[in-house]
């Protein structure tokens, strides 16, 4: 038993607790049960990186996420390939991809969808807590897997999908091609993942310990009037602001990297 | 020229220089010696952020009218240097120009 449910903490923050149980270099499941034995749901995991989960009570199949995506597909279509990949032991994803059928971004997108909200199904579930059983092959295209960022803020966006939304399309203003950026709900007492652009590689750990930073420096700030924190953080520069109870989070690195963040915010109009 | 009166003097838009110690929490020095009745909550609030050891040595503080630029020194991590500039296009040489004054005077 690595991790026991917390019926009120958000279903991200409990993916994220049980994600962060795993070993880094681990392949297996996090599984948990019903009352009887029976299994609820599993959480496939493989390096740190989510390539599956699935839940009894989940409805929704791959197929119906993917006629939802991609409009030219049918389940007639999905339902035959599906058939055939079963019987010839193929993966159904890289042979959609391989026939032109489905772009990878948009397979990618269909696959973490199911992933999360099989996720926020099976954390809802009244079962066991998560058990880990390890499994010794690797077998997941890494393309079609996913990081724990992109796990938790997917989670995180079907309980709050316009504010996700939103914190995705002020990101996507604001972060340049080589810097990450974040968004972190501010709940009381508890701080959860929303939204996140180009740190599917970045540590989650590391990444919550900053946002605890910048969130206790902008609730200070805050009280003078100060829209922009920025940070020196050896060769990173990190600058957070605060919006609607949203916190952002914007990490750059390289040369002058803590000039540019300055003159980048500076420019920048932080909404109250 | 102390290092307080070197950043008044250089930086055209320098409203505040301060040393404060955050470990007493209070205010050790502070060219001018009289200044607008913002820059007191503004330099109490330097000394609450930089309290924690774990925060970063370096921050910059954007407000609409002001930038805030904190500093630990290295050789004591309880004394920070706050200097507080009015907002301009210059604001980036404004925070270059302290670093490199604190930098100048640890040499």
């Amino acid at each position: 038993m690595i991790a026991n449910p917390v019926p009120s903490a958000p279903v991200a923050i409990e993916v994220l607790h049980a994600l962060g149980r795993v070993p880094s270099d681990a392949c297996g499941a996090l599984v948990r049960k019903h009352p009887d034995g029976t299994v609820a749901g599993a959480m496939l995991v493989e390096r740190g990186r989510v390539c599956w989960a699935m839940s009894q009570h989940y409805p929704r199949r791959l197929t119906d996420i993917l006629v939802d995506e991609e409009h030219t597909l049918t389940h007639d279509q999905l339902n035959e390939l599906f058939a055939m990949c079963r019987r010839d032991h193929m993966p159904l994803g890289e042979t959609l991809v391989a026939r032109g059928l489905i772009s990878l971004p948009v397979l990618h997108r269909a696959l973490l969808r199911h992933t999360c909200e099989a996720l926020d199904c099976l954390v809802r579930e009244e079962a066991s807590p998560w058990a880990w059983v390890p499994h010794s092959g690797f077998g997941y295209h890494p393309m079609l897997t996913f990081s724990p960022a992109e796990v938790v803020t997917g989670v995180r966006a079907i309980a709050n999908p316009a504010l996700a939304a939103r914190a995705m399309a002020r990101l996507a203003e604001v972060v340049r091609p080589d810097q990450h950026g974040f968004a972190i709900e501010r709940l009381r007492g508890v701080k959860v993942p929303l939204a996140q652009l180009h740190c599917e590689g970045l540590d989650m750990v590391a990444l919550g310990d900053l946002a605890i930073h910048a969130d206790e420096v902008m609730a200070v700030a805050d009280t003078i009037g100060v829209k922009i924190a920025l940070a020196q953080l050896g060769e990173l520069a990190c600058a957070s602001w605060i919006e609607h109870d949203v916190l952002f989070v914007l990490l750059c690195g390289g040369e002058l990297a803590f000039n540019r963040l300055v003159a980048q915010a500076s420019a920048m109009t932080v909404h109250p | 020229m102390s290092l307080l009166e070197a950043i008044t003097a250089r930086i055209d838009d320098c409203v505040v220089a301060a040393w404060v110690d955050i470990r007493t929490g209070s205010v050790v020095e502070q060219r001018p010696a009289r200044s607008e009745p913002f820059v007191a909550p503004a330099l109490d609030a330097a000394i609450e952020v930089m309290r924690s050891p774990e925060r970063p040595p370096r921050m910059v503080l954007l407000s609409d009218r002001h930038v805030h630029v904190i500093q630990r020194t290295a050789h004591d991590p309880n004394r920070v240097l706050v200097v507080i500039c009015a907002r301009s296009p210059n604001l980036g040489l404004a925070v270059s120009q302290v670093r490199a004054l604190l930098e100048a005077e640890r040499a």
